[in-house]
């Protein structure tokens, strides 16, 4: 546990978060879903937990993402907020 | 009170995650970014959560050499594992929600043919479904 | 609508700065989280279950019947999106 290391990757983290739900378009929304989800893997790993990071890694930035993709490329892109 | 405040600092952390994750649940109208809002809430909670367990000068729970004698296991050396064990499950469970979730938005989406809540909701008063 | 959203989520982050007065201090040892039950567990696995990783052990031994039933939650929400995306055929209702 370093704490310079979880300060900058907690900011990373919420600006990520702020982010992802101010874009407009859908898909870029998505894609900085799936960077908030890498981010968190990273803050995971610094904090000790191996195993949940790399579920969060595969199951929570991987599967997430292609669902979510999958679902915006059926529906539509633009959103109005 | 400085002090305080630096001291826990992740909490604080957290709390403004949880709270940018309830507002995008509460105030947005399209849907997909509502649902990105419970992505976030959820990992927030599970950041909390593991947080919890963690121990300063500790290392990640997997021990080496095990098997040859009864050699002491010192506790402290370790993180704790149960809330990274229980967090586990949620991140599997939270995927499958999504999922659900996301495939029930499609069913939306074929029926009214917009994402906005506020037009789904006029089309609803319209036709008097 | 946004003003009210935003009142109920300020209203909420309060209440959970309120509750972190109690929280113990971050990374430390002897918190009630971390000296109640887990050193029984980091003791005890992998002399119990021969893994060296013990949140292994924990999720597939001590817990096994909990991974269990996660994978029914995966498998019916499986079987939920092909029944609710499934293309419809003529003359079948719904």
């Amino acid at each position: 546990m370093i704490w310079q290391l979880d300060l900058i990757l907690c900011l990373f983290i919420i600006i990520c978060a702020i982010a992802a739900i101010n874009v407009k378009d859908l898909l870029g929304a998505v894609i900085i879903l799936g960077a908030y989800s890498f981010f968190m893997c990273l803050l995971w790993t610094e904090m000790g937990a191996v195993d949940v990071a790399f579920t969060e890694a595969s199951v929570g930035a991987g599967v997430g993402t292609v669902l979510f993709i999958a679902a915006v490329s059926k529906t539509k892109r633009r959103s109005k907020d | 009170m400085l002090d305080y405040v630096i001291s826990k600092y992740n909490f604080w952390i957290y709390i403004i995650l949880m709270m940018i994750g309830l507002y995008a649940m509460i105030g947005k109208k399209n849907l997909v970014k509502k649902l990105i809002g419970m992505n976030i809430f959820q990992s927030a909670i599970i950041l909390f959560y593991v947080s919890i367990g963690v121990k300063a000068g500790a290392t990640v729970p997997i021990l080496s050499g095990h098997g040859h004698g009864h050699e002491a296991i010192e506790v402290a050396n370790y993180i704790n594992p149960l809330p990274h064990v229980l967090m586990l499950t949620a991140i599997v469970v939270s995927i499958a929600t999504t999922g659900i979730a996301l495939a029930s938005l499609i069913l939306i989406y074929r029926k009214y043919n917009t994402l906005e809540e506020d037009e789904i909701l006029k089309i609803r008063k319209e036709t008097g479904a | 609508m946004k003003v009210i959203a935003l009142i109920a989520v300020i209203m909420t982050g309060a209440l959970l700065i309120y509750g972190v007065e109690d929280m113990p201090k971050w990374s430390d040892p002897n918190s009630p989280a971390s000296s109640h039950v887990s050193p029984q567990y980091i003791q005890e696995a992998t002399e119990k279950t021969a893994t060296p990783n013990i949140v292994t052990a924990v999720l597939a031994d001590y817990r096994s019947y909990d991974t269990m039933g996660e994978t029914v939650v995966v498998f019916t929400a499986a079987i939920g999106c092909i029944l609710m995306l499934r293309k419809k055929r003529n003359g079948e209702g719904g």
